[in-house]
């Protein structure tokens, strides 16, 4: 029973996991090719912005969690160090929902353009390995111009 | 400068490897590790058995018994007739083949709890419980139960399991293991090693048993009931119950016995005689029935 249990657990997060994050991956792409036209671009700090006539900040935020698949994995790899695989997409799949979300709502405001995009990242919870939430925070937020 | 929008269908985020891959690799050098463990500890154990004295086992053995709450090792007689009983078996040891192996004197003490249990320590402290007394329904039956555990004794498996969680707790000590979320499956690895050791153990102690068995009443006749009570107790797993018997420290009741069953009738050893009757009142202190 010791065993079976988190193996059962690991097998639930794996086929559950796996469907979810295809189905959010789909959708992303999706997502993307739609909001395409509307450009996002850095300026420097002596570079001059864009002319507008309005400006708005806009924040896209996502909390995303890992199943137990992936912690799993994780902590093995922890024992032996490398490229955590299976975080990889976790983050990524984060940071592009997080940029889409902002950018959603700066096209339906009428943005034309998006200046200067910023990332921000924060854990929550996990702060004893053990137990409590794992998850991450991504929080993407730019001006949009129109 | 006009802005063409450029669709992105590269992933560079994502390392293109399959997770199930990632963890078999991840899983496969736990299990190294986990082999390599065992052996290192089969070593270090087996030099322990050796070099260890006599007199430092005791010692141990003293100090591991001493804690245990709700022990009698003394003014009760029951534990006159359980030291005679062993010493019978003992006596004749050099009626069986197997050869005479040095250790402590053995020490019989009762513990004061419902389970049916017996156990051996370093310093050969042997220990009955109260719901074993109570449980057994012939001499042969309790009989067969103390020749398991002198079995134990003369293949050293207490000080063997002694050097070994000795060296697996400072190992896992070092390494962390045990915290964090490998929490639930490393040391599950390490547990099914073990087990799987301590498996072996107890059936090299079953075959020992029946062989003195043998020696002492000539037949092994009820001296398995004890384990066929437990076994129609036991839940019968059907097809996962090999699974169930890899996280057991002692194999499967059914298994048990077939495997002594087997082992008599190769010997051609006789399954059946007359049940040697046990004193009045041994479930009770000093055999004073009714308790």
């Amino acid at each position: 029973m010791e065993l079976l249990v988190p193996l059962i657990l690991i097998g639930v997060g794996f086929f559950v996991g796996r469907h979810f994050e295809a189905k959010h991956y789909a959708s992303i792409r999706d997502r993307e090719k739609k909001t395409l036209h509307v450009p996002m671009m850095n300026f420097g700090a002596k570079q001059d912005l864009p002319y507008a006539h309005d400006a708005q900040l806009f924040v896209g935020s996502v909390v995303v969690a890992n199943d137990y698949f992936k912690t799993i994995s994780a902590g093995l790899r922890n024992l032996v160090g490398g490229r955590v695989v299976v975080y990889e997409s976790l983050v990524d799949r984060g940071r592009r929902e997080a940029l889409l979300r902002m950018k959603e709502e700066a096209i339906e405001w009428g943005a034309s353009q998006i200046v200067n995009v910023r990332f921000e990242t924060s854990s929550i919870g996990g702060k004893s390995r053990d137990q409590g939430l794992s998850a991450v925070e991504i929080m993407a937020y730019g001006t949009a111009i129109r | 400068m006009k802005f063409v929008p450029k669709e992105i269908t590269k992933e560079v985020n994502v390392t293109p490897v399959h997770p199930l891959v990632n963890l078999a690799y991840l899983l496969g050098t736990v299990t190294l590790a986990g082999i390599v463990i065992y052996v290192v500890l089969g070593l270090i154990a087996s030099q322990l058995v050796k070099r260890i004295g006599i007199e430092t086992e005791e010692q141990i053995g003293a100090s591991l018994v001493n804690s245990l709450p709700n022990r009698i090792d003394t003014g009760d007689s029951r534990l006159e007739y359980l030291q005679d009983l062993t010493s019978s078996l003992q006596d004749n040891l050099s009626q069986t083949e197997i050869a005479v192996v040095e250790y402590p004197p053995v020490k019989i003490s009762i513990l004061d709890m419902p389970e049916e249990n017996a156990m051996v320590t370093a310093g050969s402290h042997l220990m009955v419980t109260e719901g074993l007394l109570d449980q057994v329904e012939s001499e042969n039956e309790l009989a067969f139960v103390l020749a398991h555990e002198l079995g134990h004794l003369h293949n050293r498996d207490p000080l063997d399991a002694l050097g070994r969680s000795l060296v697996l707790m400072t190992v896992s000590g070092l390494l962390g293991v045990g915290q964090g979320p490998n929490s639930v499956l490393v040391p599950n690895v390490l547990n099914l090693t073990e087990q799987g050791h301590s498996r072996t153990q107890e059936t090299m102690a079953d075959e020992y048993a029946i062989a003195l068995m043998m020696a002492r009443y000539d037949h092994g006749g009820h001296s398995l009931d004890f384990f066929r009570r437990l076994q129609s107790e036991e839940f019968d797993l059907g097809v996962l119950s090999p699974v169930a018997e890899w996280q057991q420290t002692h194999p499967l009741t059914d298994n048990r016995i077939e495997r002594l069953e087997s082992i008599a009738e190769a010997s051609d050893w006789p399954l059946t005689g007359n049940p040697t009757s046990l004193p009045e009142g041994i479930e009770c202190a000093n055999f004073e029935a009714p308790c």
